[in-house]
């Protein structure tokens, strides 16, 4: 067995602890990646899949990660170029939240917003990367009641798994609470926390 | 397999045309869905109309004279 390579990348910006442990591992059987977030994580896992490596984490008390790829024989590594992810995703970092603030999209003409925000959702139900949460408050809440128009996406989005979350006191102000047809009334520490946590904030 | 339901879609030269058809449907109670005109179509950024194909000569009929309407298509799935 030849010893193992250890790459230390705490405290690297991607991409370039990804970079460092492609160039170990291109030379070495074994290596060792400590990394210190979940975006290197991410990338040095994705790059021994892609090479055909072993993978093993660990995560270790202090935060970091230990990454060891181990190269397996009789693997050929991959062909094409890896491209390392910089950006955080959802599922390293926090759900992918959509905002919806209003019954319309956009400020200027009413009529139109309303267009837009109707096609908007009608887009995000078809998508293949759905949202983890969508907040609806202010005149938002009024999408989701009955005789909205926009109902059928939204049921559709909670069917696939999407949490929707209403705004109590809206639903209240508008007095339409007893009509609410989708989603689940929330109150603002859920609304709080989850904008706060999440990975991706989307308003439209 | 799931059957999905099939629909058509109304394509109209403007949004206003859209608009207007949709408060005539919406007053005749005939049922309807206004979404972004799907992107095999055109990839302008255009809203239609979509309604199941049985709809379609109630639809035509109470939008006749009123709306012009540009094209009817099936919807692909």
């Amino acid at each position: 067995m030849s010893e193992i390579k250890i790459v230390n990348a705490r405290g690297l910006a991607c991409p370039q602890p990804v970079v460092l442990a492609k160039q170990a591992i291109e030379s070495h059987e074994q290596v060792k990646v400590i990394v210190d977030n979940d975006t290197a994580l991410e990338n040095v896992k994705r790059l021994g899949t892609k090479l055909g490596c072993d993978v093993k984490v660990e995560k270790k008390k202090d935060g970091t990660y230990e990454i060891n790829l181990t190269r397996m024989a009789g693997v050929a590594g991959a062909k094409e170029e890896f491209v390392p992810s910089c950006s955080a995703t959802s599922a390293q970092s926090g759900p992918f939240v959509i905002v919806i603030a209003e019954d319309k999209m956009g400020r200027g003409n009413d009529e139109l917003g309303y267009v837009l925000i109707r096609a908007f959702l009608h887009t995000v139900a078809g998508q293949a990367k759905k949202p983890d949460v969508m907040i609806f408050y202010n005149t938002g809440v009024k999408l989701t009641v009955q005789g909205s128009e926009v109902l059928e996406d939204l049921k559709q989005l909670e069917n696939a798994g999407v949490q929707l979350l209403i705004c109590g006191t809206c639903l209240n102000y508008f007095e339409i609470k007893d009509k609410l047809a989708a989603g689940t009334v929330s109150n603002m520490y859920d609304i709080v926390e989850t904008m706060g946590s999440a990975g991706r904030l989307l308003v439209p | 397999m799931k059957v999905q339901p099939q629909y058509s879609v109304m394509l109209f030269k403007a949004v206003s045309y859209v608009l207007k058809a949709e408060k005539i449907l919406k007053k005749e109670g005939l049922p309807h869905k206004l979404i972004p005109v799907p992107k095999y179509i055109s990839s302008d950024c255009g809203i239609c109309l979509r309604f199941e194909p049985a709809m379609q000569n109630k639809i035509e009929a109470s939008l006749l004279n009123k709306v012009e309407i540009e094209e009817i298509r099936e919807m692909a799935d």
